[in-house]
């Protein structure tokens, strides 16, 4: 079999991946999109939640085939449960709400069909998907090109790229075989479980629950998720407890502020995963390759949201590169750190500037500090005079 | 630092939940993974970190000598 010959080949159909081959391909490249599953989205690692101006940032309508439920606001709680509440239609009536000429904030999406929608999204701008496919390795070849190493339901395939993207997710293994710093320390990952639930009333909030009680190093959440059901979920750091993310979401369903509130609740799933509470990989290129998504740390380690940082930065490198590549730019490294560049002017030193923020939280050693410190970055995060807003 | 001895993980695949979050804080070269989306539990880690079992929001790692 001949070998084919792309100009990207993406590892990884999340939201990074899609949206640089949706981008890429709409720009003329030829992109092969490829996921080792079978099932986009799935098993969910994600609570879903992202703001409609992140949608509407990268081209994306929001549509039914993805929304669990619309986001109207915010309510931010303390450890004893006393809370700050930001809710869009009362602050701004004319714009937000569910009636007539009025938006949502956000949504909470289901990632099952999101991905899916994203991926069509790309296919239908040209690019070739193939899933059940896992990316092996690559090898600059020398002649300004690169070779991808695949595997397709048990067919070993090489494919020809200009550029290799790893949009692989924080699991990223396409980083590891370019030799980039991608080791995460254990102080900066969040380990998280969350049930969605029947039975909890919810009210278009995301509630984000502080406290080190509750969610040490992390925060706790419940979020809507449409048909009446809710999420319930939290994210600790290891080194901050001795108890692990499932006994602590026990603890916050069972003995918190909320469990007469939480008391019919009933567990209709369960997912997990890491969330990054750290910076942006300082290198996210090499010969022949970059980096998007989680697998860039392209995350807000303020909030642990990746899907907005996700389709950005998925715009940012499909945009680069089509630009890059149409111009016959040679794709080496150094070439390639103007993607990197590109990325922190538009999204990246901002990211920057909250991994401070962060760190000086969690740098203090006295609970009652850290978690009052908490409580009113996140506070003063969503309201609508935040400068960090629209990350 | 003195060298830890090689250790395989075992996974309890009852209680794993697919999350990955053992394949994000795992030190090891590229490819150090299973079919499942965990670490590997094949063949021995000499690293020993133990930082998989730390951050498994079920608890499901353990480990036995090499």
């Amino acid at each position: 079999m001949p070998t084919s010959q792309y100009d990207l080949v993406i590892i990884g159909s999340g939201p990074a991946g899609s949206t640089t081959a949706r981008f890429a391909a709409q720009q003329g490249l030829k992109v092969l999109l490829v996921d080792k599953r079978q099932e986009l989205g799935a098993p969910i690692q994600c609570s879903g939640a992202v703001s409609r101006h992140a949608l509407e940032e990268v081209g994306v309508t929001p549509d039914e085939e993805f929304i669990h439920e619309p986001i109207y606001g915010f309510g931010i709680y303390n450890e004893k449960g006393e809370r700050t509440i930001i809710d869009y239609r009362r602050l701004k009536p004319d714009e937000y709400g569910a009636g007539e000429g009025q938006k949502p904030l956000g949504y909470v999406v289901d990632r099952r069909r999101f991905d899916r929608y994203l991926m069509t999204q790309a296919e239908r701008a040209g690019t070739e998907v193939w899933l059940k496919t896992e990316g092996l390795g690559y090898r600059p070849n020398g002649d300004g090109g690169c070779e991808v190493f695949l595997r397709r339901f048990n067919q070993d395939i090489t494919v020809k790229a200009l550029v290799l993207v790893g949009a692989d997710g924080l699991q990223s293994q396409v980083g590891k075989w370019a030799g980039l710093r991608t080791h995460i320390k254990i102080t900066e990952l969040a380990s998280c479980l969350q049930f969605i639930v029947d039975q909890v009333e919810t009210e278009g909030l995301l509630e984000i629950i502080t406290g080190h009680e509750w969610a040490p190093g992390g925060y706790a959440w419940v979020f809507p998720k449409g048909h009446g059901y809710a999420e319930i979920g939290l994210g600790v750091i290891p080194t901050m407890t001795d108890k692990n993310a499932q006994w602590h979401l026990d603890q916050f369903i069972h003995q918190s502020f909320f469990k007469e509130r939480f008391k019919n609740s009933r567990i209709l799933e369960i997912q997990g995963g890491g969330v990054p509470l750290a910076s942006p990989l300082r290198t996210q290129y090499a010969d022949n390759l970059i980096l998007v998504g989680d697998a860039a740390r392209h995350v807000n380690p303020i909030t642990g949201g990746g899907i907005h940082t996700a389709l950005s930065g998925g715009q940012i490198a499909g945009h680069f590169l089509a630009g890059f590549l149409n111009e016959g730019t040679p794709p080496t490294a150094q070439n390639l750190e103007g993607y990197q560049n590109h990325w922190l002017e538009e999204l990246g030193n901002k990211m920057w500037k909250l991994y401070d923020v962060k760190t000086d939280i969690f740098r203090k050693n006295d609970i009652r500090e850290r978690d009052a410190l908490l409580y009113q970055t996140m506070a003063s995060y969503f309201s609508p005079h935040s400068e960090y807003k629209k990350i | 630092m003195s060298k830890k001895e090689p250790v395989i993980f075992v996974i309890g695949w009852n209680a794993c939940i697919n999350c990955g979050v053992c394949v994000a804080i795992c030190p090891q070269e590229a490819g150090f993974i299973s079919p499942f989306d965990t670490i590997a539990v094949d063949r021995p880690c000499d690293i020993a970190c133990l930082l998989c079992e730390d951050i498994c929001p079920v608890s499901t790692i353990t480990h036995k000598p090499a």
